[in-house]
């Protein structure tokens, strides 16, 4: 994988790429085509659903009155905030439960059963403990996220040869070494791969949680327009949920999961 | 756990022996022992709820829930939710299986189909189910069919994506053989790929059926008609937290069955029996 990717990036030249970028574009294209067409054609009713005007006009209008960036920017924070919370407190239980064989036996179905109720389960109950609004959101992300993390820090620190670890251990190393030197690196490949799923369900459970449980950020938004029956502004906001979740995955996770795998995959290579 | 305690006292020997014994039982018992570690749980739940460092109302003890379980066993309701779940689930999931192989296989299959449809697979997978229910809402109403269109629209990706996958890891010389025997193009769709891509597949719904699962009862508490997660919601909304606990319980142990019992089972027998892509590598 690695001296692949490094070929690749070298051959790219910059044409390739508007290629690539032109046909990754082009089925929007046709299906917003289609889209116009089909809404002029059959005089489709706006309360059913908008034209391609409509939205482009809404959208400006939202921007204009300032509050779609403020909804999007009450989403992205409650996203972080939540997210990073549980990444810090994820990995060390991971390392924990994975280090200790007692601690995994005890912990493993437990973390399994609460693996499935992650998230959107959890809004009663949150909504119950911290009122409705900031912190029963970032409750709900946190959930979503933790328990994948930590499922994932304890297939990373399981992906390590005993080897490696019994080689560090015979050069002397402390257990603290071992673990800011072995296994950290070593599970870090799985640990970005959690983040990246976790924050998937995280931006699901965001715009479910938003729905039911506060008055500001996208989920908020889409509801709100349905009980006004403004379309235009439904379809406006499922597009940018897309957009911002597509930019989010592939312009940040994927990198970031790509050079973790990259530089420090060593484990995993070694491995098989 | 019992007999350990009671066998502290004799010697390291007998205990040990009790040990292995409890061990060996509890082999054979899968359920049991995979219920063990939340017996400290709890114990340790209802010794937190006894205290009353919580005001009971937010934070009922074990038995609360289980009266409650009872009483709305007795009443039907909850018989009645749970059954609108799992129809909802099984026909959300079935529907999205059925049009998710052949897209998967459309865009395993076929370049032109590839490049034009992957795009858009990518961008309404981001867009995320329970994004849809507000549109969802204005055209059909608070029935089934947009609780159905929503887990269909979980379960489509995860098929279409790993339908891919298979389709890929079939090796060529399979295909070329079949071909090189005369089998048409059909026969090789039939008897080659789609059993070649069967394990990927049920991989596949299986993920589907988690992301499925957590759509169903997001779509649940927002549309409000029935269901677990309405009952959740609705606890909420009366106050009554040991129902939403219940509710919570419910779908972890509902899904750790359908998981543990049903996909897994069938995952890794559809592997040992059509995985001949993994056993030859």
């Amino acid at each position: 994988m690695g001296p692949n990717a490094v070929t690749r990036g070298r051959a790219s030249t910059l044409r390739p790429r508007v290629v690539d970028a032109a046909w990754f574009l082009a089925p929007f294209l046709v299906l917003v085509v289609v889209w116009a067409v089909v809404v002029r054609a059959f005089h489709v009713p706006l309360r059913l659903f908008p034209s391609v005007g409509d939205v482009l006009q809404a959208g400006l209008q939202e921007i204009q009155r300032g509050t779609l960036l403020d909804h999007i920017a009450q989403s992205l924070t409650r996203v972080a905030v939540g997210a990073i919370l549980a990444i810090v407190a994820s990995i060390p239980l991971g390392i924990a439960m994975s280090t200790n064989r007692l601690v995994a036996a005890l912990l493993t179905p437990i973390l399994r059963f609460f693996a499935v109720l992650a998230g959107i389960a959890w809004i009663p109950i949150a909504t119950l403990w911290f009122g409705y609004g900031f912190g029963a959101i970032t409750f709900v992300i946190f959930n979503a996220v933790f328990f994948v993390v930590t499922y994932n820090t304890i297939l990373g620190v399981a992906s390590i040869p005993q080897a490696v670890r019994n080689a560090a251990a015979s050069l002397g190393a402390t257990p603290r070494q071992i673990l800011v030197e072995v296994l950290l690196p070593g599970a870090l490949p799985n640990i970005v791969t959690g983040i990246r799923t976790g924050m998937g369900y995280a931006w699901r459970g965001l715009i479910a949680a938003e729905m039911i449980a506060t008055n500001a950020g996208l989920g908020y938004m889409l509801f709100m327009a349905r009980d006004f029956y403004r379309t235009e502004v439904i379809i406006l906001g499922m597009i940018l949920i897309g957009v911002i979740w597509l930019a989010m995955d592939r312009l940040i996770l994927a990198p970031v999961e790509r050079r973790t795998i990259e530089r420090w995959g060593l484990a995993r290579r070694m491995g098989t | 756990m019992e007999g350990l305690a009671g066998s502290a006292a004799f010697t390291p020997a007998w205990h040990l022996r009790a040990a292995s014994c409890a061990v060996k039982w509890l082999d054979g018992h899968p359920g049991l022992k995979s219920f063990l570690p939340f017996v400290p749980i709890i114990l340790l739940w209802a010794a937190i709820a006894h205290s009353g460092i919580f005001p009971r109302v937010f934070f009922p003890g074990p038995w609360d829930v289980i009266a409650s379980f009872a009483n709305l066993i007795y009443k039907g309701i909850l018989p009645d939710y749970l059954e609108d779940s799992i129809v909802r689930l099984v026909l959300g999931a079935g529907v999205g299986t059925l049009t998710g192989i052949p897209l998967g296989l459309l865009i395993g299959l076929s370049p032109l189909g590839q490049r034009f449809l992957w795009p858009l697979i990518v961008f309404f997978q981001a867009v995320g189910d329970i994004a849809w229910l507000p549109i969802l809402l204005i055209w059909f109403g608070f029935g089934l069919t947009t609780m159905t269109f929503v887990i269909v629209y979980t379960v489509l990706f995860p098929v279409v994506l790993n339908t891919v996958l298979g389709v890929r890891s079939i090796r060529l010389e399979f295909v070329r053989a079949a071909q090189s025997l005369g089998a048409g193009r059909l026969r090789i769709l039939h008897e080659v790929i789609v059993p070649g891509a069967l394990p990927n597949i049920i991989t596949g719904l299986r993920n589907g059926l988690g992301w499925g699962w957590r759509a169903l009862i997001a779509s649940e508490m927002i549309v409000g008609t029935s269901g677990v997660g309405f009952m959740m919601f609705d606890a909420r909304r009366a106050g009554q937290v040991t129902e939403v606990l219940l509710g919570m319980i419910l779908l972890g142990l509902l899904w750790y069955v359908v998981d543990g019992w049903i996909l897994v089972p069938l995952e890794q027998a559809t592997i040992q029996r059509w995985g001949v892509v993994a056993r030859t590598d």
